[in-house]
């Protein structure tokens, strides 16, 4: 299988001392549904992060496409940004726009910023945002305020968001931990369009194995900033989950 | 500093308060009833002698305030009591002075002279002089415009330095942090002094009339205009920042997308509310030559004529009500 994402020796160091990841080594190959578990507070977050640079790793290297990207800045960030879709648990829209006008955001990247601050975004790319509207099955509330749809619905703007992008990588950050059972299925439907139908890599923090069972085809699990788990879904023992998530844990089924 | 020497740096300090206000307040304008003599340096030093003394003591016998301050005293014991007492007796004591300095005289104040002249003044202010009607409304047209033209010069400048001291956004990198740390500085200066006082600067510089008064206006609003925006921008929601910035978007964009949306409505309810208080602000202004209605006014005044005052007086209630009124019915729209 082809490498998209190489990091080695992973460190980072939050000014205020704390050490969210000891030395982290990952591949992540291309096309694959990659599933990152682990407590509250053992470095999801900020790995993720790392890899789309809004935080700055300590040391350790990031290779993307056999591409050195741990130090690049400027527009050379900003291209690999454009390249990586990311989601995040409370959705991140901005409120008061439209839905329409929050999936122009995800095209940012590839228009000039007088353009951009002006809302002249080409008819072609207004023609694509409704598209993906389409694919995540809200076109109809295109004209709405971002906050008046529910989580879910918000949810899936923000996918719409990141395929405007045309994201080689997506990075979900806990994208279902806010939304009831039934929504998280639609929601992680739509992260499996993505990944199997627009051949998009996607990493994706979980808490619940149940859905890390459904839909990924591969799980790493972190404890305290380090790797401690690496393997099929299907393979997590009862064993494996008690030192992944301590002793007295039990696992809570979602349907 | 050690605690040890708070404390006996406090008892000094209440010594040498108790000592100078007993004797050059109590003594000789409550007791005596004169004024107390001139002010010397030289004078200073018995009450620093008492201070130490008393402050000595407090050390010896442990009733003092100051250690109830610093550390604390042990409830039920008599130093404790004492310092209770002592921390009394300081209040009464600014009381004391408060009242003395203020030269209040409530016996002159309804003194059958006295009452005679305010109720000549009351009765003609309540029949206002109709005849400067208009010449009264273009001056408050005048200070109204005024008010408006500060606010909107300021508008601009403090949009552009309420971003550039919002911590969130310049704590990034040092020059930016240090350009947040001089503007801050600079804008909590700038809004310490009060307009009345820029006003009076202003009218030494480019002497009196609406515009000093309008220049006063304008250098605090954008102080304090900055100051609102700034906390504003400090209170958003990261969250779309951050998404913003994953897209790949410029730093400029990711404040007009994810930053200004989130302001746009404070910001323009702080505007209006500080138009609102600029047309109040501004009435105040003319008072020390800044120009319209208060400027009209305080002519009046020193002529003694009251019934054209009472008429001023009557419009500038009216237009401060008013504007009270529409300015919270706009900002209740706006949210
Ligand atoms: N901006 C930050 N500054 C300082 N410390 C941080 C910051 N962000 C996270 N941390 C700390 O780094 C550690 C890892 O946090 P992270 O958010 O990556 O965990 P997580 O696995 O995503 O947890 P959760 O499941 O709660 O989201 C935690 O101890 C956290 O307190
Ligand atoms: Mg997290």
């Amino acid at each position: 299988m082809e490498k998209l994402v190489h990091i080695s020796n992973l460190q980072k160091i939050y000014p205020n001392g704390t050490h969210a990841l000891k030395g982290v080594s990952l591949d992540i190959y291309k096309g694959e549904f990659l599933s990152i578990i682990g407590l509250s507070g053992s470095g999801k977050s900020t790995l993720l992060r790392c890899i789309n640079r809004l935080h700055e790793p300590t040391s350790g290297t990031i290779e993307f496409s056999g591409k050195d990207v741990t130090h690049i800045s400027g527009s050379e960030l900003r291209q690999y940004r454009k390249s990586i879709g990311m989601i995040f648990q409370h959705f991140n829209l901005i409120k008061r726009m439209s839905v329409m006008d929050n999936v122009l955001s995800g095209h940012l990247g590839s228009i000039g910023t007088f353009a951009s601050l002006v809302g002249k975004f080409p008819g072609s790319v207004k023609e694509k945002a409704l598209n993906n509207l389409d694919i995540v099955g809200i076109r109809e509330k295109a004209d709405l305020r971002a906050d008046a749809l529910s989580g879910g619905q918000q949810q899936r703007v923000a996918i719409a968001r990141t395929l405007m992008q045309n994201p080689e990588l997506l990075l979900a950050d806990e994208p279902v931990a806010s939304l009831d059972p039934a929504t998280s299925h639609s929601v992680m439907k739509y992260l499996e369009i993505m990944n199997k139908q627009h051949g998009c890599t996607v990493v994706c923090n979980l808490h619940f194995l149940s859905l890390v069972r459904q839909y990924s085809t591969r799980v790493i699990a972190l404890r305290a900033g380090e790797i401690v788990y690496e393997g099929k879904p299907q393979d997590i023992t009862e064993e494996w989950f008690k030192s992944i998530y301590g002793e007295d844990a039990v696992e809570v089924e979602i349907e | 500093m050690n605690d040890k020497v708070k404390i006996y740096l406090l008892d000094v300090f209440f010594g040498w308060y108790l000592a100078i206000t007993f004797h050059r307040v109590f003594y000789y304008h409550v007791l005596l009833s004169t004024d107390s003599p001139d002010f010397t340096w030289n004078l200073m030093l018995p009450y620093v002698g008492v201070a130490i003394i008393f402050s000595v003591m407090c050390l010896l016998t442990g009733a003092s305030l100051g250690k109830k301050i610093i550390s604390s005293t042990q409830k039920g014991t008599w130093q404790n009591e004492f310092a209770i007492n002592i921390a009394w007796i300081l209040i009464l004591m600014t009381f004391v002075t408060s009242w003395v300095v203020t030269k209040v005289n409530i016996i002159q104040m309804f003194d059958h002279e006295r009452l005679n002249a305010a109720g000549r003044l009351f009765s003609s202010l309540l029949q206002p002089n109709w005849n400067i009607l208009q010449k009264a409304i273009m001056a408050m047209i005048e200070t109204i415009y005024l008010a408006f033209l500060s606010t909107a010069i300021a508008l601009p400048v403090s949009f552009l330095l309420g971003f550039l001291s919002a911590r969130n956004l310049m704590k990034g990198n040092p020059i930016s942090f240090a350009l947040y740390n001089i503007l801050r500085i600079i804008t909590n200066f700038t809004r310490s002094i009060e307009p009345l006082v820029w006003a009076v600067i202003f009218t030494v510089w480019v002497s009196s009339g609406p515009f000093p008064g309008m220049l006063a206006l304008m250098i605090h609003t954008i102080a304090s205009l900055a100051k609102q925006y700034s906390e504003q921008i400090e209170d958003i929601d990261a969250g779309p920042m951050e998404a913003i910035e994953a897209t790949g978007a410029r730093p400029i964009q990711v404040i007009w997308f994810a930053v200004v949306p989130q302001i746009v409505i404070p910001f323009l309810s702080f505007t209006i509310y500080r138009w609102d208080i600029n047309v109040r602000m501004a009435t105040i202004i003319g008072l020390v030559g800044g120009g319209g209605i208060g400027s009209m006014l305080i002519q009046y005044q020193m002529l003694s004529q009251w019934n054209e005052v009472g008429l001023i007086v009557l419009i500038i209630a009216l237009v401060v009500w008013l504007m009270d009124y529409l300015s919270a019915k706009i900002r209740e729209a706006l949210r």
